[in-house]
């Protein structure tokens, strides 16, 4: 009689588990547990995949459309889609794909390069001053604290007017009114790290103030830093559509996204005249809303992953 | 308790002197002078340089802008808030007409936005992994997604102009039921977008106290589901949600600018947008000075909150 054990289900699967390891199929696999959990994530993978679909359509613009987002044709106003124009022309004549495309490029770098640049300087000071304390951490957090006092949109609106609509002012504004946030995360995790043993220690070996807050107590902010650029991004751009439509916006001859929409708007108010063109607002607000969601979705990923509390 | 809130209370004084000198400051460095926007151009033209000054000295507009800002400082705290210079009304009686219109809008907002998000946050915890719960958290980050006006101009179409269920835009003037009326479509849209928030937190901090010794003691006693979710459950998960919705004040202040400017809500908000483009001195002060108080005393509410829901907290 052989003398091999009857094998369960459970060490079934073991021995299959083995196989891999040692034919090294599972070794090869994504390695980064941030990296495997993202993956594993459905709703941050389709967010990470419709992302990447909209910011090639926007920046190869060229190769999907052979029309200028500027090109006036007075001959094709307020054309219905067609074979020609997917999406049909607007009261200028000029393609909305076109445009959508083109502006979509300048809504996601307007989005995307205010959160860099607020969690570039909130970071930073957070880190910096958080770490060092004394009066400068304190003259900053009233800074802050300033900032925070406004309701974001008021600020927004007041410094609008106060420098004037452009595309580079917009950028400056939403990092002036975005880095106090960032500022605030940075500096509580810093405060929360200042007194553990492997700062203490690095004290202890003359490592320099700089170099402890950016080279060793950065490394456990990338996480929630991350995630914070992600959101913000949407949010900025949600705001850019929303000062478009009450006048303060990134000025009209620029296509944007909060631009395009605005069709249906003047000066907050809607315009219902132009409610029935919808092809001039509606897929354009559609590409805006699946953008803001798929980021949505990296970021709340990126959040469930680089927490590590959760085990996965 | 009353000790740490006139603490605070004094501590935004300053605050407040610093803030209101920077929009002070920020109106006056504004490109364009205010007097092109007072008189009709063609009478402009007309005018010679002296009339003109006497027009600006008539308005109160001459001189160094720190004795015009310490001659408005001084207004405030005699309870003056100053003249609209488009019509010379008085800016408190204004305020008296415009306040009430937003105070309601922003209150019904955070009614239904907390009670429709505590509940679907409860649902969507007890449901945790079903069906509804992954409904309700996709349908909630559609609802992030989707910028307020969009969502307003969506709603104008669908439930005005298609349905005719409500009227387009403005306050109701006749009755309770006209306002009301009049309020809900401006108050869903503002309030949506604060639900999925709440919604989220509430469904976090839920499932954080449905874990808890004494909600699996009372489950163990054998009290019915519904009293151990809600008496045992949701009594303590409220606590971080009052939190959230206390924070979210501020948010809905930003927000309701661009509703009440797309339902063409006679309130402060789009009052406020009016004035930055005439810059309306006076106005602006008055309105920027009221949403900063409203921030800075909402967040004192949180904390006080905090410390009476949750005897764990102490302030100091």
């Amino acid at each position: 009689m052989s003398n091999t054990i009857k094998k369960t289900a459970l060490d079934r699967k073991l021995d299959k588990i083995r196989d891999l390891e040692e034919s090294g199929k599972l070794a090869t696999k994504l390695t980064n547990r941030t990296v495997r959990k993202i993956m594993a994530n459905k709703l941050a993978v389709f967010g990470t995949a419709l992302f990447l679909i909209i910011c090639i359509l926007c920046f190869a613009a060229p190769l999907f459309t052979q029309y200028s987002s500027t090109a006036i044709s007075l001959r094709d106003r307020t054309a219905p889609p067609s074979a020609e124009h997917i999406f049909g022309t607007d009261q200028m004549g000029r393609d909305i794909w076109a445009r959508m495309l083109y502006g979509g490029r300048i809504s996601i770098i307007v989005g995307l390069g205010s959160a860099l640049g607020a969690a570039l300087i909130g970071v930073t000071l957070g880190m910096y001053a958080g770490y060092k304390g004394g009066w400068l951490d304190k003259i900053i957090f009233k800074v802050s604290d300033v900032f925070l006092s406004f309701p974001q949109m008021v600020l927004i609106i007041i410094i609008v007017a106060l420098v004037g609509q452009s595309l580079e002012n917009m950028i400056v504004i939403f990092i002036l009114t975005g880095w106090p946030s960032m500022y605030r995360m940075a500096r509580s995790k810093v405060l929360s790290l200042k007194e553990a043993e492997f700062v203490q220690a690095l004290r202890a070996f003359g490592v320099s103030d700089v170099k402890i807050a950016f080279k060793h107590l950065f490394p456990n902010t990338v996480g929630p830093v991350v995630v914070n650029i992600t959101l913000s991004t949407a949010m900025f751009i949600l705001q850019e559509a929303s000062l478009s439509v009450l006048g303060y916006g990134v000025p009209q001859e620029i296509a944007t996204w909060g631009n395009i929409i605005n069709v249906i708007t003047n000066a907050g108010t809607i315009r219902y005249d132009w409610l029935g063109y919808w092809w001039m607002w509606l897929p354009c607000a559609i590409m805006l809303i699946l953008f803001v969601l798929a980021i949505n979705f990296i970021g709340d990923g990126l959040r469930d992953a680089s927490d590590p509390t959760q085990i996965g | 308790m009353l000790n740490y809130t006139i603490r605070k209370l004094l501590g935004m004084i300053p605050m407040l002197l610093i803030i209101t000198f920077l929009i002070y400051a920020g109106i006056e460095l504004m490109p364009g002078d205010v007097i092109d926007f007072l008189i009709p151009m063609d009478q402009l033209a007309e005018m010679t340089p002296e009339e003109i000054e006497a027009f600006r000295v008539a308005k109160g507009l001459d001189g160094p802008m720190i004795v015009r800002y310490f001659s408005w400082l001084k207004g405030v705290c005699t309870g003056d808030l100053g003249y609209s210079l488009q019509n010379n009304m008085p800016v408190g009686t204004l305020m008296m007409q415009k306040l009430p219109a937003t105070i309601e809008l922003s209150l019904a907002a955070l009614f239904i936005s907390s009670i429709l998000g505590v509940l679907l946050g409860i649902i969507s915890a007890i449901r945790k992994g079903k069906l509804a719960d992954n409904v309700l958290t996709i349908a909630g980050m559609i609802g992030v997604a989707i910028p307020q006006f969009l969502f307003g101009v969506f709603c104008i179409i669908f439930f005005c102009l298609n349905l005719g269920w409500f009227p387009v835009g403005q306050r109701g003037t006749t009755g309770l039921l006209d306002e009301l009326h009049h309020l809900f479509l401006p108050a869903f849209v503002l309030g949506i977008s604060m639900t999925a928030g709440v919604m989220r937190y509430s469904r976090s901090s839920m499932l954080d106290s449905m874990n808890c010794d004494y909600v699996k003691t009372a489950r163990a006693k054998g009290l019915p589901e519904w009293k151990v979710n809600l008496f045992h459950g949701f009594r303590v998960a409220c606590t971080p949600v009052m939190v959230l919705i206390g924070f979210r004040l501020p948010m809905l202040i930003s927000g309701s600018i661009v509703i009440e400017n797309i339902f063409q809500w006679p309130g402060v908000g789009r009052w406020f947008t009016d004035a930055v483009k005439t810059q309306n001195t006076p106005i602006i002060m008055s309105v920027g000075l009221f949403m900063v108080l409203l921030v800075l005393l909402s967040s004192l509410l949180v904390d006080i909150m905090t410390a009476i829901l949750d005897p764990r907290v102490k302030l100091s």
